[in-house]
Formats: C-alpha cells, structure tokens, sequence
C-alpha cells in the first residue's frame, strides 16, 4: 500500500484545497474526489506518478443536485490498484478543462460525452462529434435522465460529417463504411501519396444503440449480463464477467471460489478461440488464405468444447451476478482435457508453420510499428501494447476470478510492430492452455451462485477490469434504485487501441492498412456498444457438425 | 489443314482453360483441408456472369469497350500461337514481336477499363497494374528473344522452339529459373496477385465491373494463364514431342496441367506481397533474364 499512500501525499501536496476526499474502500482501489478545476492538474499527476488512463464516465447527477459528474479511471499496473478521480460540474455550466492535450488516449472520452452529456471542454484539439450521428438535433443530450431510452429524432437529408482536411500532395481513399477487410460499418479516410499513408481520419459509431442506456432504463441488475454479452460476438463471457463483478464490487459481494474458476474456464476458452480466429483473419489481411483456413478448423475444436460446456458454440450465457449457471462435471473435466490434447498438437504444427514462414516475415516485420513511449502514451492495451514492450496483463497485475491461484507467463516482446503482435497471441494460446489445465486440476467445491442482497444500495462505485483477448476490458457501475445501475460505462479494447491506429499507420504502405488495422482485432460494435438481435426467418433447416464437416472436407471427415 | 488447327488452338483455350482454373481451385482447397467448389464451377461461374444484364456503370464508351478489347486481344494470341508442335496458317505470318504485343494491348485494355471507371480503388489497381505489366512482360520477352538469338529469327515457330529446342545450354537454364519464378506474376496468382488484392483494394480494376463485361475479364485472365502455362511448357519442355499432331497436343495439355498444379500449390502457401516488395523482385527477374540473353549471344 505504499504505493497508494505516495500517491495520496502527492496529490494532496498539488492540488491543495481542491482535493475534496480520499478514500480506500476495497483492497486495490482508491477514490479520490476532486474539484473540477483542478481535473488536469490531478489527471497530469497521476500520469506523472506512473498511472495509465482507462478511460472516463459521465454520468447525469442534475435531479439529484443539479451537476453532471465526470470520473476518470487510470491503472497503475505495477503497484496492482487503480485510481478513480472523481468531479463534477454545475449542469448549467458544465465546462471542465481538457486533459487530452497531457493524455492523447482521452480524447474520445472527452468526445463521446461532449455528444452524450452536453460537457464542454476548453482546449480539446479535436473537438469533434464523435457518436452521435450527423443528423442528430443540437442541444438533445442522450445520457441525461430526462431524455427518453427510445428517442427516434425525425432524420435529417443533408447532414454529413466534415472529415479531416487532407495533407497537400495526397490523395483520399476510403476505407468504409463498408470494405471487405472491416467486417462492420466504420469509415476511415486514409490520405496517400503514391502507395504510402500520410494520414488518416476516423469516423465510427455508425452503429450504436445505446445499449448503456437501455440497460441503466429498461432492464434489472441480473437481466443485465445477458445484454452485455451481446455487446461484442467474441468477447461475451468477458463482458459479462468484467459486469457482474463491478456490481458484485460495488455491492460488496463475495462469490464461491469455484465459480470464480469456471468463470476463469470460460474466459480462457474464450481467448482460445479468439485467438485462433484472429490468426486466421489475419491470414486472410495479408492474402494468405491457407492460414485462414488452417486456423479456423482448429477453432472449430474450441467452439465444440465450448457447446460441450454450455450448449452454446458462442455468447455462452453462462456468467451472471453472483456466479455461474452451469458446472463442470468429473466427466466433462476429462472430455475437455483430451479436447486440450489434441488441440495443443494442432497449434503447435500451426506456430511452426507459421513463425518459420519467411514470406510472413515479409508482410509482418517492421509494419505497423510505435515505439514503447508512443505506446504508453496511447495507452494501448493488451496484446498490442505487449508487442510494443509494455509488460500489462489485467490477468496478473489486478487478479480477478481465480487468477491469483494459477500461475501462467505474460508473453512480450518489443519488436513493436505486426510481426510481435502476431507472436505474442501465437504465444499465449499455450499460455491459455496451460491455465485450462491448472483451473480443471485445481477447481475446489462449492456453490455456483451466491444471491445477491434484494437492494442494494444506491450510488456505490464499482470498477472491473478483465483481461480480454484484445486486451483490457473496463465496467463502471454505479448503483441505482429500482433494481438497475444508475450508470454503466462499458469500454472495450478497442476503444483504447483504435485510438493509436493513425499514428501505428503513419508512412507506412497502403497494402499494409488492412493488418495493421487487423493487429488490434478491431471490434468495432464493442466499441460503439451494439445490441444486434436476429428475428430469424420462419422456416428452419438445421445443418448439423457432421454434415457441414462433410460438405466443407469430403465425406471421410465428416464421420470422424 | 494448317487453317484447321487455328480453330483447334482457339477451341481447345477456349473449353479448357476454366477447366484448369478448377483445378487450381480444387488443389487450393485441398492445400487448406476443403473439399472446395466442382472442377466444373468456373463454367458455372462463366455462363451466370455472360447471362447477366450489362451495365455501363461509368458511361463512357472506353469503358464498356476494355473486356471485349482484353478478350479479343488474347483470342488473337492464342490464334497465332503454334500449338502441338506446328506452326498454323496465321502464325506462319508474324513474329515473336507480335505476341509480346497483342498480350500487352490485353493488360493496357485492363488499364483503360480501370482508368475510365474513375473509382479510386481501380485507380490503385491500374497503377499496380501498371508497374506489374512494365516489370514482368520483359521476362516473357527475354524468353522469346533468347530462342530467336538461338536461331537466328524473329519467326514465331523458330522463336517458341529455339530456346530448348537446339539441347539445353546455361542460358537456357538461366531463363527457365526466370521464367517459373515470374510464373506466378504472369499469372496474377499469390504471391503477385497485388494489382487485385482483394483485401485491400476490392479487385482493383476490377471493382466497378459486373455482369458479361466482367466474365469477359474473368474469361480472358483463365486463358491468359492457360497461356502462360503452355508457353512454359512449349518453350522449355520440347521432349514432349511424340512426332503426331494430336499426341503433341495431349502431351502438351498434361504438361499445362502440371505447370497449373505447381502455380497453385505455390499460390496456396504464399502470403500475397506488397507492390515495393514485389517491384525489387521483379527488378532481379529482368537482370537474370537479360542475362540469359547475354550468355545466349555468346553462345553459352
């Protein structure tokens, strides 16, 4: 706590009268309430003392006592806590001061609730719309309380976005909304001279639906995880588990030990097959289709192992507040162990395959690249930041779940560009592997689901970090009445990675935009936070395992 | 009889060269542990875009008139070429030169169509396109002069055959590793299959087409690689001489069809490059197969 206690004195020093409270209610985490003149001042110091910005949450306090609140969220990932500044300001006159020229990667915090909130911030060097879309009336402030969930605002026919003005000499070329290395609606305009990018401007969100404000509106504390699950097709577990235990952190509530270990087994499973699925996307980026299909079909050995566990290939369904739904039986204990055999063999002729490849080498090496500092500066985070040197893993440094029992090595290198990307995910899926093993071996009885309180109490802050396979995934919840959050700030990987993406483009080729990109596994409905729902057509035909193994490999693979 | 095998040239590229297309598309799945599409599925492909409507989509007549340009332009090559061994009507009447034309007139028609389309991604595509073409036609050039330096004559015939045809010399092996590394740029496969990239830029001077104009490109690309595929093995094969006509034929289709399985096994293992990774390659093609010449005109 030594740690903490330099970081209290510090600030206290700085930042005088203005600092209005401190306190540490849980191990690891420390709320330090401020007054909003003195947000940049407080927020440089963090940084300075070696803290890395998550990012930021606004909330809507005005029924309560008339301000909007705005709360900054920064890790300091070698002392294993994090910090909380909290401030706010009166609604009528809800300016704060910038802290993206000190911090770059807050600048679309800064964004996002000058569009939801109606903040205002003085010295913002982009002060763009960044969510809502270009036709939305001024002065309607989504976030706020009096604004209703299912506003539908009539459309407007000549709204448009103004995009970055281009470097002189350079041509545009547009990279979306829809582009076949994309996979979902987000524009970027990238500015080239002959074959080499000079710059590049990003307009996303085209796809949000608010699902933070339907959440803290429509629906119940434990209705919640099944929502948040479908944020993002990959990392569902994720965001429901980073969920549950921000309100379990809020509430003060303690789960079994063994649930926290099937919810470990989930989210390792996750990452396996995140992982195969992004060396296969990035195959198909850089024109390598074998490795694309190579890598999917021994994916397709984790999405079965998953169905085994939960009856679901994805969006599993299984993490809720207090615990799990579903156990893990003796039985399926030794099923998945096997499946682990056999699928550690299949990658390991895929890594060699892949890391002795010089033609890969080629397309990889040198790409893309940021140095450490620029890293950290952007506060990139997971696997992207782990190639750029930066040795972060939510996993190890604020233990969630049943990590602090298992021991598993963090994968680094700091070749800085694709290439270490590409090695560190290779990497850790013998890592997840590995931890596979330990959690089966080592799992402990007890219940699956604690009960949460009837009521719990309103206006507690929780903060939950969780290790996705992009990287670091952040929930704040602040508890309300009736039943729901007050407020719940979702951010994905993504949205701390995209941030960096032009300045990892900067001068490099225009063949090289779609990997590049691709390194951080953009997701980009996490970041603009999509509900997507099939309605499904009537009629239903079921191809089953066998049969699609059979139509894709001949009928001998079928059987097997 | 040598009017006759004009027609059997044009008839046999054109049934046979989307046949060899599946197959490469086959051996590509089977490479990645696909059972992939029936040998057959590019006639499909073929007789769904031709029955298509035709839309001019950037109204301008340079446009609509590239695929019928591209596809005459290597309709007229493989008239002219001396297949199964013999030298036909037409072919008795050009030379070397002509060949090295007609197959650029077809990659600038591409260009045309992609310049007159005015989209940007066809724009990065035809200056891709572009510098392919300047880099990668010398070496087919080199191979055709190397047999004309061999024998002493521009002639067709005596060109496609005097590179081996006189015994294998050191020149000639030069050219041969030349000629089977460009192979796969000849033939817009991976790792060379930059001026397309679907990926990045969307089939590059291919974007804005659809329906018959786009079978058109599609049609004439399968019998570009046909050609390419039998050139090699004319040029450098000529043991596959059985002395009848119709044997010289069926040697030189199952030599085609190795060449076709070697293109798509070494496009399936191979990560598309970028153009400047490309260019430098090209670069030592060009010196290797002047070289080649260079060692020919000393009679080595």
């Amino acid at each position: 706590m030594d740690a903490i206690a330099r970081i209290e004195t510090e600030l206290r020093s700085r930042l005088g009268p203005d600092l209005k409270g401190l306190a540490s209610p849980a191990p690891g985490r420390l709320f330090v309430d401020i007054d909003r003149r003195a947000v940049r001042p407080a927020a440089r110091a963090i940084i300075d003392l070696g803290g890395r910005y998550m990012v930021g949450v606004g909330w809507d306090e005005i029924a309560r006592n008339g301000t909007l609140g705005l709360i900054h969220l920064f890790a300091f990932d070698a002392g294993r806590f994090a910090v909380v500044l909290r401030t706010a300001a009166p609604a009528v006159d809800p300016v704060f001061e910038s802290i993206t020229p000190d911090i770059p990667s807050a600048g679309w915090t800064e964004r996002e609730y000058q569009d939801l909130l109606g903040l205002k911030f003085t010295g913002h060097p982009k002060p763009k719309k960044l969510i809502l879309a270009d036709d939305w009336p001024a002065g309607v402030y989504p976030l706020r309380k009096e604004v209703p969930y299912n506003l539908e605002p009539p459309s407007a026919e000549d709204a448009a976005y103004q995009l970055d003005e281009a470097p002189p000499g350079t041509t545009v070329v547009p990279v979306g909304p829809f582009h076949v290395s994309l996979h979902e609606p987000a524009h970027f305009a990238v500015y080239v001279d002959g074959e080499t990018i000079k710059g590049c401007d990003y307009r996303g969100f085209m796809t949000h639906r608010g699902i933070e404000k339907l959440c803290q509106t429509q629906v119940s504390y434990n209705e919640v995880p099944f929502v948040a699950e479908r944020i993002c097709g990959i990392c569902g577990s994720v965001h429901a588990c980073c969920y549950s235990q921000a309100v379990e952190a809020a509430a003060g509530l303690k789960i079994s030990r063994r649930a926290e270990y099937i919810r470990t087994i989930m989210l390792e499973i996750e990452r396996l097959h995140s992982h195969l699925l992004w060396l296969g996307v990035a195959g198909h980026l850089i024109g390598f289709d074998t490795v694309f299909m190579q890598a999917w079909r021994v994916r397709e050995k984790v999405m079965w192992l998953a169905e085994r566990i939960t009856g679901n290939r994805k969006t599993y369904g299984m993490i809720v507040v207090g615990g799990v739904r579903r156990d893990i039986t003796p039985e399926m204990r030794t099923e998945i162990e096997g499946v682990l055999a056999a699928l550690e063999k299949e990658v390991l002729v895929l890594k060699n395959s892949i890391i002795g490849d010089s033609a890969i080498h080629r397309r990889a090496k040198g790409v893309g690249y940021l140095s450490k500092d620029e890293a950290a500066r952007w506060s990139l985070v997971g696997p992207v930041a782990r190639a750029r040197g930066l040795d972060i893993d939510v996993r190890r440094d604020h233990p969630y779940a049943a990590y602090d029992d298992l021991a598993f090595n963090v994968p680094v290198t700091d070749s800085g560009d694709v290439w270490g990307t590409l090695l560190v995910r290779v990497l850790e899926i013998f890592e997840s592997i590995a931890i596979l093993r330990q959690a089966l071996a080592g799992m402990p009885e007890g219940r699956l689901l604690t009960e949460a309180p009837e009521a719990l109490p309103p206006l507690r802050h929780g903060l939950s970090m969780v290790e996705a396979p992009r990287g670091e995934a952040v929930h704040y919840v602040i508890t309300g009445e009736e039943n729901r959050p007050e407020r719940w700030r979702v951010r994905a990987p993504t949205y701390a990675n995209l941030q960096a993406v032009p300045a990892m483009l900067l001068n490099n080729q225009f063949a090289d935009f779609p990997i590049i990109l691709g390194q951080i596994d953009p997701c980009f409905s996490c970041t603009d936070r999509v509900a997507v729902i099939d309605a499904g057509s009537g009629r239903r035909r079921v191809v089953g395992r066998t049969e699609l193994e059979a139509l894709s490999r001949g009928p001998e693979a079928g059987r097997s | 009889m040598s009017i006759i095998a004009i027609f059997i040239n044009v008839l046999l590229f054109l049934l046979l060269a989307p046949l060899f297309e599946g197959v490469t598309r086959r051996i590509t799945a089977r490479v990645q542990s696909r059972q992939g599409p029936p040998l057959v599925q590019p006639y499909y492909d073929l007789f769904k875009l031709l029955g298509k409507e035709r839309i001019n989509s950037a109204r301008n007549w340079a446009f609509k008139l590239a695929p019928p340009a591209a596809f005459a332009s290597i309709l007229a090559v493989v008239a002219l070429i001396p297949f199964g061994g013999k030298v036909n009507a037409l072919g008795g009447r050009v030379d070397a030169i002509t060949i090295i034309y007609l197959l650029t007139l077809g990659g600038v028609s591409v260009l045309v169509g992609a310049l007159a389309s005015r989209n940007t991604f066809a724009a990065i595509g035809a200056s891709r396109e572009m510098v392919t073409m300047v880099m990668i036609e010398p070496v087919l050039a080199m191979t055709l002069i190397l047999g004309a330096v061999r024998t002493h004559s521009l002639g067709l015939g005596t060109a496609v055959f005097g590179t081996a045809g006189l015994g294998y010399s050191v020149a000639t092996a030069v050219m041969l590793a030349a000629y089977l590394a460009a192979l796969q740029a000849f033939v817009a496969k991976q790792p060379f299959d930059i001026p397309e990239a679907e990926i990045e830029i969307l089939e590059g001077p291919y974007i804005e087409y659809s329906g018959p104009d786009y079978g058109l490109f599609r049609y004439a690309m399968m019998m570009k690689q046909m050609f390419y595929a039998w050139l090699f093995v004319a040029v450098f094969l000529p043991f596959l001489r059985t002395g009848t006509y119709a044997g010289d034929i069926l040697t030189q289709l199952l030599g085609t069809l190795a060449v076709f399985v070697l293109i798509a096994v070494v496009g399936s293992t191979n990560p598309r490059l970028r153009i400047d990774q490309a260019v430098k390659i090209y670069a030592l093609l060009i010196l290797v197969s002047l070289g080649a010449v260079g060692l020919a005109v000393a009679g080595i």
